[in-house]
């Protein structure tokens, strides 16, 4: 069982409660919930819940879906976390002796609902943090609190971890480990909506946080900034893409498309709204405004290891690469694309230019890209179904194929490289091997088109020695049918036409020596089109388990938990089996440290707690 | 009207198709149930052909008794012989035919679009079959019989059908359906055909319409009091039962069963779930596995919280273009748009916009001229 903090009133624990105190909150009414599902491992219980504050009514509610990001924010300084003690007294600590520049005032304990900052250190740039109370705590300081009375109370330094979710025209950042489902930071935009980002954990210094707006513009900036800052407004943002130049120009070198029309019925406010930011000298630009021609932002990524370098995809079937380190006043243009239907590289003219490359990669919308663990391959999926497969620093089609039918909405990799998760609009979850470049399995059990997925990368087999023979992989999806479904990919059982050998090798393979094996079947560079339902191997679901009441739109795995998010801007945190009465605070550092390795490596601990519940929880 | 033609003209630009034209339809009063289906019947490419193709080969053959048929190709070629690319014509000689060929639309009540669609189809290929009976009695032959002749692809082996009269608009909307039913005692399978012009799906809360339509053609358990009669085993006996499509339609017709009967209420209800439908499709319960592909081409829209009252409006694609009609408006709109006419998550939702009836059209090619 769940502690629950003295008087919480949160109540997230139970379905009863949830719905009490959810009635305020849109389509989490319905009462037919469960607080936990089960697996073979054991429950999964619903820990938190994170949402937009409510009575929140967005005008664009609907017409932007939200997406989670994850961002773990090292601490600044050398010293060790400290092993949480309590829920009631809160997440994470450590990193003495450096001041807290902001520290939150809650108007009360049980609804926390006014939230606002106080306490104006906002100057102050020696990495210090912002402090995640409970709220019981901050509010027995609260009467006439101040900031310093806040600083008495802790020694917490900005680590934590964050979830970051776009809502409407606001992003919402929340502490992943504490019990408050309000946000602590909320930055509105006026003129568009957010509608993706991305965080980077490797960053040194510097903008950590990337977002795309519906608009087209991109902002980096610096995630423990945004904490530290009072406002509701980005600050220290830099911002790319400003007037859509990027794309205007495209659109004004090339023969209008299909893009052009972009508009219109959906999209008019938003651009109206933008005109009194627009450098009305530039013709261009007006002109622009008057064809409604927008391409909004559809994912973002940092580059691994790619030195602050991020790239963004437009729904105008472009991605742009940019780096952070960069100014992006000059000049940006990038020749004509002669053939829409075929992919293209071109690189800026001008050394000055930020971005530095666009990629055009297909007709229609990209929806989703993925970078492989250690940065060699871009997978992108879109509007046109296709799955395609980069060599990021080759700028190389590798390999890649066509959905059973409908668009693709979403993609993930495998820890090691080898398999690439994809869902859309045929319902299917898709797995493609790496090894043998085309789909090995087809996950069926959605009922509705399948909007997240995502290899568990910590969880390791319960019958695993260890040894290689046996690759398992355990991964999730979401879904449109509010389900969030566990699968199990045991590649020795799946019959595959045409396998060359077990998946082995390096996860980081040459091109060329795989490609004389496949020539004739796959040559490098080529998309397959759609198999027939009769060639693919199915896969079951593992859990089916409805999550929510609203379409889903999100899915992360963590070391503890199972995050997932719908449409409307509900997330809710699933506690893994033995991790129901622990806190994150002790396992950020591991969490980061070990993110780039191999699952079979990952997290003993976890491992063997599994391994306990299996024996205790047999299902 | 005329400056929102021009509006949609600018819109399109030098885009704007050849010879295509875009007219909104007049509103009689409570019409909207008949002008969505128009609008999208108007843009399924073959069948707009075809009839425009049957009325000229047959004006020539001297004065035709007004009848559904000829009023529908009338008002067809009224659209697309405008000189104006686009505008507002009023369907009124249509309309007017189908209240006194129907009352159940005679009166100014709001009127289920499917069901208007459904007369509409059965009512054309009622006229062509005595049209072409009345040929077949008169040597002097005039309706198409080389159409007829071409008969239908796939034999209706079980021929349930009282004649294999296969008309253009069969061939555009007709698909066969299989009812295979195994007894469970002794294995054997019965299959039994029937034609469909639209398949009638039950929806459920945030569902596909893939999933829709698997549960379709989900088998199904006969026992307890809902036995099957084995001609093998001479008697009642439990069984398994499924639909599966033997030939799929060239355009599959999807109607979504957003108007349920509440037993309690003692009258209909709207669901206003949230289906959504892929702009493509393939059919996988087919009994050949042929996966045959679709791609979706018009959307007659609900909108409204009720059965008995609301607007009904469409979505149509034309030249890769989406438009949006609207009685007398005509308006451009995003592929993107598309998807806020799926329904609603939640059940009190401001947004009544829903699918209804689904107009795909199979990307293989057959019958297109």
């Amino acid at each position: 069982m769940m502690q629950h903090s003295t008087g919480n009133s949160n109540g997230l624990m139970s379905t009863s409660t949830t719905n009490n105190n959810n009635n305020a909150n849109n389509g989490q009414s319905n009462g037919s919930l469960k607080a936990y599902f089960k697996t073979p491992e054991g429950r999964y219980k619903l820990q938190y819940e994170k949402t937009h504050p409510p009575g929140l009514l967005h005008y664009a509610h609907g017409k932007t879906v939200t997406q989670v990001t994850i961002a773990y924010l090292k601490e600044k300084s050398a010293q060790l976390p400290l092993t949480p003690t309590s829920s009631s007294s809160s997440t994470s600590s450590g990193g003495g002796g450096v001041r807290s520049a902001a520290a939150r005032l809650l108007g009360s304990a049980n609804g926390s609902r006014a939230l606002s900052f106080v306490g104006g250190n906002g100057t102050s740039k020696a990495g210090s943090g912002f402090n995640p109370y409970s709220h019981n705590r901050i509010n027995s300081s609260s009467g006439g609190s101040s900031a310093s009375n806040m600083l008495s109370s802790s020694n917490f330094d900005g680590k934590g971890t964050y979830l970051i979710f776009n809502v409407g025209d606001t992003i919402y950042i929340s502490d992943y480990s504490s019990q408050d489902k309000d946000p602590i930071k909320s930055i509105h935009f006026s003129t568009s909506n957010p509608v993706c980002h991305a965080f980077d954990p490797e960053a040194k210094d510097g903008h950590d946080l990337v977002i795309g707006l519906n608009s087209g513009d991109v902002y980096s900036v610096s995630l423990r900034q945004q904490l530290q800052d009072v406002g509701k407004k980005l600050v220290g943002a830099q911002h790319y893409n400003k007037d859509c130049s990027v794309n205007s120009r495209q659109a004004f070198e090339q023969k209008p498309s299909q893009n052009w029309l972009e508009k219109d019925r959906y999209n008019h406010h938003v651009v109206l709204a933008e005109l009194d930011e627009q450098d009305l000298h530039r013709s261009g630009v007006i002109e622009l405004l008057e064809m409604g021609y927008r391409s909004r932002c559809a994912s973002v990524a940092w580059v691994p290891e790619g030195d602050g370098a991020f790239i963004v995809a437009h729904a105008d079937g472009n991605l742009y690469v940019y780096e952070k380190s960069k100014d992006g006043s000059g000049d940006s243009s990038f020749p004509v694309i002669k053939d829409q239907t075929q992919f293209s590289v071109a690189h800026a003219k001008s050394s000055k230019s930020n971005p530095i490359a666009r990629w055009h990669i297909c007709q229609g919308s990209i929806n989703s890209i993925s970078f492989s663990t250690d940065g060699t391959y871009l997978a992108t999926v879109g509007r046109d179904g296709y799955l395609r497969v980069f060599d990021y620093l080759k700028e190389q089609l590798i390999c890649g194929g066509k959905s059973y039918y409908g668009a693709l909405l979403c993609c993930a990799w495998s820890m090691d490289g080898k398999y690439i998760l994809t869902g859309g609009e045929d319902d299917l979850v898709q797995v493609w091997s790496m090894d043998d470049r085309k789909v090995v399995a087809w996950g069926e059990g959605h009922n509705s088109w399948v909007s997240g997925v995502a290899f568990d990368s910590y969880w390791t087999s319960p019958t695993s020695d260890g040894t290689e023979e046996n690759v398992m992989y355990r991964f999730g999806s979401v879904g449109q049918d509010t389900q969030l479904l566990l699968w199990d990919l045991v590649m020795d059982e799946l019959v595959v036409p045409l396998r060359r050998g077990p998946p082995g090798g390096s996860p980081t393979f040459s091109t060329g020596s795989q490609s004389s094996h496949w020539d004739n079947i796959c040559p490098v560079g080529t998309l397959q089109p759609a198999p027939s339902m009769r060639d693919v191997p199915k896969l079951s679901p593992l859990v089916a388990h409805r999550v929510h009441n609203e379409p889903l739109s999100g899915l992360v795995f963590t070391q503890e938990s199972v995050l997932t998010a719908c449409r409307e801007g509900h997330v809710k945190i699933w506690m893994r089996p033995g991790y129901g009465e622990s806190h994150s605070g002790n396992s950020e550092s591991a969490l980061i440290s070990s993110s780039k390795e191999k699952p079979l490596i990952l997290n003993k601990v976890g491992s063997s707690s599994y391994k306990q519940q299996s024996i205790s929880h047999p299902t | 009207m005329g400056a929102a033609g021009s509006k949609l003209e600018k819109a399109l630009g030098d885009q704007f198709p050849e010879g295509e034209r875009y007219f909104g339809l007049e509103n009689f009063g409570n019409t909207c149930y008949c002008n969505s289906v128009l609008q999208a019947l108007y843009f399924c490419v073959p069948f707009r052909e075809q009839l425009l193709d049957y009325y000229t080969n047959n004006k020539t053959t001297g004065d035709v008794e007004e009848n559904l048929l000829t009023c529908l190709a009338d008002l067809f070629t009224q659209i697309s012989s405008q000189k104006k690319k686009t505008g507002v014509i009023a369907p009124k000689r249509f309309v007017q035919r189908v209240k006194k060929q129907n009352e159940l639309f005679r009166s100014y009540m709001h009127q289920d679009a499917h069901e208007f669609l459904n007369f509409l189809l059965n009512e054309l290929v009622d006229i062509l079959e005595k049209e072409s009976n009345a040929a077949k009695s008169s040597p002097d032959a005039s309706s198409s019989p080389e159409k007829i002749a071409n008969g239908p692809k796939i034999p209706l082996s079980n021929g349930v059908q009282k004649e294999p009269l296969v008309t253009w608009v069969h061939k555009n909307f007709q698909g066969i359906l299989t009812n295979e039913t195994r007894c469970l005692r002794c294995e054997t399978v019965t299959a039994r055909d029937e034609t469909f012009l639209d398949l009638s799906l039950d929806i459920e809360q945030n569902s596909s319409i893939t999933s829709c339509l698997k549960n379709f053609s989900s088998t199904e358990t006969l026992n307890a009091e809902d036995k099957f009669f084995c001609d093998k085993c001479c008697s009642l006996q439990e069984a398994q039962k499924r639909m599966k499509i033997k030939k799929p339609p060239h355009i599959l017709v999807i109607h979504l069963k957003r108007f349920k009967y509440i037993e309690q209420l003692g009258r209909y209800k709207k669901l206003s779930y949230r289906v959504v439908f892929p702009l493509e499709l393939k059919l996988s319960n087919t009994v050949d596995d042929a996966d045959s592909e679709y791609s979706l081409f018009a959307v007659v829209v609900h909108v409204g919280s009720g059965p008995n009252h609301g607007h009904y409006v469409s979505l149509v694609k034309s030249h890769n273009h989406w438009l949006f009609f609207d009685d007398e408006n005509v308006e451009m709109i995003d592929e993107s748009a598309v998807q806020t006419f799926f329904g609603s998550s939640q059940e009190y939702s401001s947004n009544t916009d829903h699918g209804y009836i689904l107009f795909y059209e199979s990307l293989a090619t057959s019958s297109k001229s």
